[in-house]
């Protein structure tokens, strides 16, 4: 019987050779992930039952990412708590603050996660690594029995299949599509069951597409509560991580009789520019319906955008503009190397002449809290991954998600403004 | 004959659809607090829903709900005070977060009871064993068979959950550093 990507990596790492939805495993992670925010809660919960040491720990990365700049005294408690436990555990890929960036994007980037290698982690947005073929699942705060006894039982999840057709419009980017997409699998049920699935993207559209885009799909069903998304890797993604890859790895792919619980079409060329509205990123509305509305508080980054790519676009956009008066801009790279690439070329020069406040690479305002606050009242606009009341301020204040064009556009005008205004300065 | 530990008889607490953790089971405030202390949920639980729930309910007792029971985020502090109670869960489904955290809390449920909330009646005197799935009705005199959880979920759970798993492993290998050569 055949079996999806996703099976033949759970199979693989939990030395079986086949296994089915609901099955339940116990894989052995090739790498598991602990963010800032998780690492102290796992050492006082190993602590306390006496457990001193982990299991594999040159398999384990520490990102700090949430919490980059410590605002607090409490913060910088943890970050020594957290450089305490690297070194007492011997953790194996300890990225401290300012190293790294965020844990969604550059493993990528340093070859550490590759096509076909399955991980565990404690943030559900190692989805992320999907987008090149690599198959993460969500522990959640049972991450601390993975570093305990090298593994979690897991159940094999079932896919859905989701074929892509059609030609983005210009003006319109896979944020779009993701807010879109989400909130149409949402309205399937129940013929369609996105709960703890894991999509497969297939389709005539996703060869064109570029690893920022495949991320960006990674992004908003997870906030839906998907397994992961799993990307079939394009040669050109292959390529890219051939490059940066630290050891030979071996992608995975679907057989032709792998079964999948349901299908799933999405037309991209018929999507225009795309808003979240405040409380869900699947809260998805055409841009129009709220065209115009004034914000204060602008954020490009995140782990859905947090790509070269990403601020690339909304670079073509503000350069040689100015944001308006009374909105003020946050922009964070998602990791280091892109930071110094923005530098490189001029991107960082182009948001600081627009007026925008550039951040260290990580989660920057997304994180919920550490930085960039909104006051009561206000509005944003953001390629955040989420938007739920009171994510980047007061509860009454309002989250809206966009593309990074939107973003832009948005920022330039002091309202939420379609990106296709300045179509010519994105083509 | 049945396992003590698995087999519940009590008095059902129905339940229909889409009963959401946070708000309608505990309020929000315990899990922002993180507050873990059962003493302290008890009072609370299904307070704004069902007012006076912890004194009615004993032990023994089975909440039995609808459709995607624990919607939202995964959060546990309701199903800590309904495990300090004494109490078990049946219900039609839950999303797969919520499954994972009960069977992580070592908390004893079953959920793919497909039809079960129309099996019964609040206040009517329910028995299932988790064990085997058996459900039986004694008020209406209904008994059904549903699917019990997993063998090695059901083992998870008999061993305390996540903490419980953790500590066994830790003795055992502790145990087999120091055992016998």
């Amino acid at each position: 019987m055949g079996m999806t990507a996703v099976e033949k990596a759970l199979a693989r790492a939990s030395g079986a050779q086949q296994v089915q939805p609901w099955d339940v495993v116990y894989p052995e992670p090739a790498l598991v992930f602990v963010h800032d925010g998780h690492v102290e809660g796992a050492r006082r919960e190993l602590d306390a039952l006496g457990i001193d040491c982990i299991t594999r720990p040159e398999r384990v990365v520490f990102a700090t990412d949430h919490e980059v700049v410590y605002l607090s005294p409490r913060a910088a408690a943890r970050g020594s708590a957290i450089r305490r436990t690297a070194r007492d555990w011997n953790v194996g890929h300890f990225y401290d603050a300012g190293r790294g960036g965020h844990g969604h994007l550059f493993p990528m980037e340093a070859g550490l996660v590759t096509p076909g290698m399955f991980v565990f982690a404690s943030d559900m947005h190692c989805s992320n690594f999907g987008a090149i073929g690599a198959v993460p699942v969500r522990a959640g705060p049972e991450v601390v029995s993975v570093l305990a006894m090298g593994t979690l039982w897991t159940t094999v999840p079932p896919s859905v299949k989701v074929v892509l057709s059609g030609r983005l419009q210009p003006g319109v980017s896979c944020r779009d599509v993701g807010f879109r997409m989400t909130q149409a699998l949402l309205q399937s049920a129940p013929t369609i069951d996105i709960d703890y699935r894991y999509l497969e993207l297939a389709g005539d559209a996703l060869d064109a597409l570029d690893l920022h885009e495949r991320i960006a799909l990674c992004n908003t069903p997870t906030e839906a509560g998907v397994a992961g998304v799993f990307v079939p890797p394009s040669a050109r993604v292959l390529d890219w991580c051939r490059q940066r890859a630290r050891q030979p790895f071996e992608p995975v792919s679907s057989d032709p009789d792998a079964t999948y619980e349901a299908t799933f079409t999405f037309d991209l060329s018929g999507l225009g520019p795309q808003v979240a509205l405040p409380g869900s990123p699947a809260n998805a509305a055409d841009l129009a319906q709220v065209a115009g509305t004034p914000v204060q508080h602008a954020y490009l980054g995140s782990c859905g955008s947090g790509m070269y790519e990403d601020f690339a676009i909304a670079a073509r956009l503000l350069r040689g503009r100015r944001i308006a008066a009374g909105t003020r801009l946050f922009v964070v790279p998602g990791t280091v190397e892109c930071a110094q690439r923005m530098a490189e070329a001029g991107l960082t020069e182009v948001f600081m002449d627009a007026g925008a406040v550039v951040l260290p690479a990580g989660c920057g305002p997304c994180a919920g809290g550490n930085m960039g606050l909104m006051d009561s009242g206000e509005a944003s606009i953001s390629t955040a991954a989420t938007n739920h009341a009171g994510r980047m301020g007061p509860k009454d204040s309002k989250c809206y998600l966009g593309s990074p064009a939107t973003v832009a556009a948005s920022a330039i005008a002091g309202r939420i403004t379609d990106p296709r205004e300045f179509l010519e300065a994105i083509r | 004959m049945s396992d003590p530990a698995w087999h519940y008889r009590g008095t059902c607490h129905r339940f229909g659809d889409d009963v959401e953790h946070d708000a309608q089971m505990i309020s929000f405030d315990f899990v922002i607090r993180r507050v873990m202390d059962p003493e302290v949920l008890i009072p609370h639980l299904f307070e704004t829903t069902r007012p006076d729930f912890h004194r009615r309910a004993r032990p023994g007792d089975l909440v039995i709900a609808g459709r995607n029971f624990g919607k939202g985020k995964a959060h546990i502090q309701a199903y800590v005070a309904m495990k300090a109670m004494g109490l078990a869960l049946a219900c039609e489904s839950m999303p797969y977060n919520t499954y994972r955290a009960l069977i992580g809390l070592g908390f004893t449920f079953m959920t793919g009871c497909t039809g079960i909330a129309a099996l019964v009646e609040d206040g009517d005197e329910v028995e299932i064993d988790f064990r085997t799935g058996a459900f039986t009705n004694h008020t209406s005199g209904v008994s059904r068979s549903f699917r019990p959880l997993p063998e090695r979920a059901l083992e998870i759970i008999r061993q305390g959950g996540t903490q419980g798993v953790l500590r066994a492993w830790w003795a055992a290998r502790q145990a087999a550093a120091t055992g016998p050569a």
